[in-house]
């Protein structure tokens, strides 16, 4: 049973994610000036969406040409597992309800993944919980924000093919999520039924087929 | 912005406030981002008429595809598949 550990070691072990978590931010900050999303816009998106695969998938949609409520709609969708690692973490956080309701803010899948590996079964360890979630908080606003100012200074988005960056993030988002049938299953049924919808609807309803082919084909 | 950021707000505070959603409902869920991810990028190779449409972001996904594969860490895989758009089109003139 491991013992509580210092906060010295929680934020060490740590320090690897926090790094990536901080490039990843300014990638978000280089596509969303990209995308032509105001510079500010994508810095409160990080502040209080802290959400990087459903801030992507929403800008994704807006530099296709998608609706606004279309992007909110992707974005929201990817979140849905945050109801899950909410309930998973939700004995692992202090205080009340408001309380703990708040502090689950700072729960993303890096640090859910490191509490669970510190903490005993059921129940997340919440110092690296809490700890590495401000943590990972603080760098991907900042990566944001120093993101943004560097986009203009870049230059033409498609020389440097920022373009592709958005699917092969999703590719590279997607991979590790692939162990087990039933995952490996999910993601064939939603790609199929979005490039069958594709071409005869608005963007949206072919990601909301996909959607509904994921739900159904979870288990 | 604001809808995006509203909903996944109250996502992440209705475990801790509830605390007794069933397991069935949370394990179906484990279905959508696998799906929709794949689905992002489908959508995201067709172009304007939502048929696939072969230019160079098909290679920049493959090769961002396959370096995951190999477990190189996402950031690289993602800049790897930037430059091999980048490089294409320089190169061929796409």
């Amino acid at each position: 049973m491991p013992a509580a550990r210092a906060p010295r070691h929680v934020l060490q072990a740590a320090a690897p994610i926090a790094l990536a978590v901080f490039v990843f931010g300014i990638s978000f900050g280089v596509l969303a000036v990209a995308a032509h999303l105001p510079g500010w816009a994508a810095v409160l998106m990080s502040a209080l969406v802290f959400a990087g695969s459903a801030q992507f998938a929403a800008l994704g949609v807006i530099s296709a040409g998608g609706s606004v409520l279309t992007a909110i709609f992707a974005g929201a969708l990817l979140n849905l597992r945050y109801i899950a690692t909410g309930i998973a973490v939700a004995r692992s956080l202090p205080g009340g309800r408001v309380t703990r309701a708040l502090l689950a803010q700072l729960v993303v899948d890096e640090n859910y993944a490191l509490a669970v590996a510190a903490g005993e079964p059921g129940h997340p360890d919440r110092r690296t919980l809490l700890l590495v979630g401000a943590t990972l908080y603080s760098v991907w606003v900042l990566g944001t924000l120093i993101g943004v100012l560097l986009g203009p200074v870049l230059g033409d988005p498609k020389r440097l093919g920022l373009d592709a960056a958005f699917p092969a993030l999703f590719v590279a988002l997607l991979w590790p999520m692939l162990s087990g049938r039933h995952t490996v299953r999910c993601a064939l049924g939603g790609a199929a039924v979005a490039l069958l919808l594709a071409p005869f609807t608005p963007p949206g309803v072919p990601l909301a087929g996909a959607a509904v082919v994921g739900l159904w084909l979870a288990r | 912005m604001l809808g995006l950021a509203g909903l996944s707000f109250v996502m992440r505070a209705t475990g801790p406030v509830l605390g007794n959603i069933p397991a069935a409902v949370t394990a179906r869920t484990a279905g959508l981002a696998p799906a929709l991810l794949a689905a992002l990028v489908a959508v995201e190779l067709t172009g304007s008429n939502g048929v696939i449409h072969l230019d160079v972001k098909v290679p920049a996904v493959v090769v961002a595809g396959g370096l995951a594969a190999l477990r190189v860490p996402f950031i690289l895989c993602v800049v790897a598949g930037a430059l091999v758009a980048a490089l294409l089109r320089a190169l061929l003139h796409l």
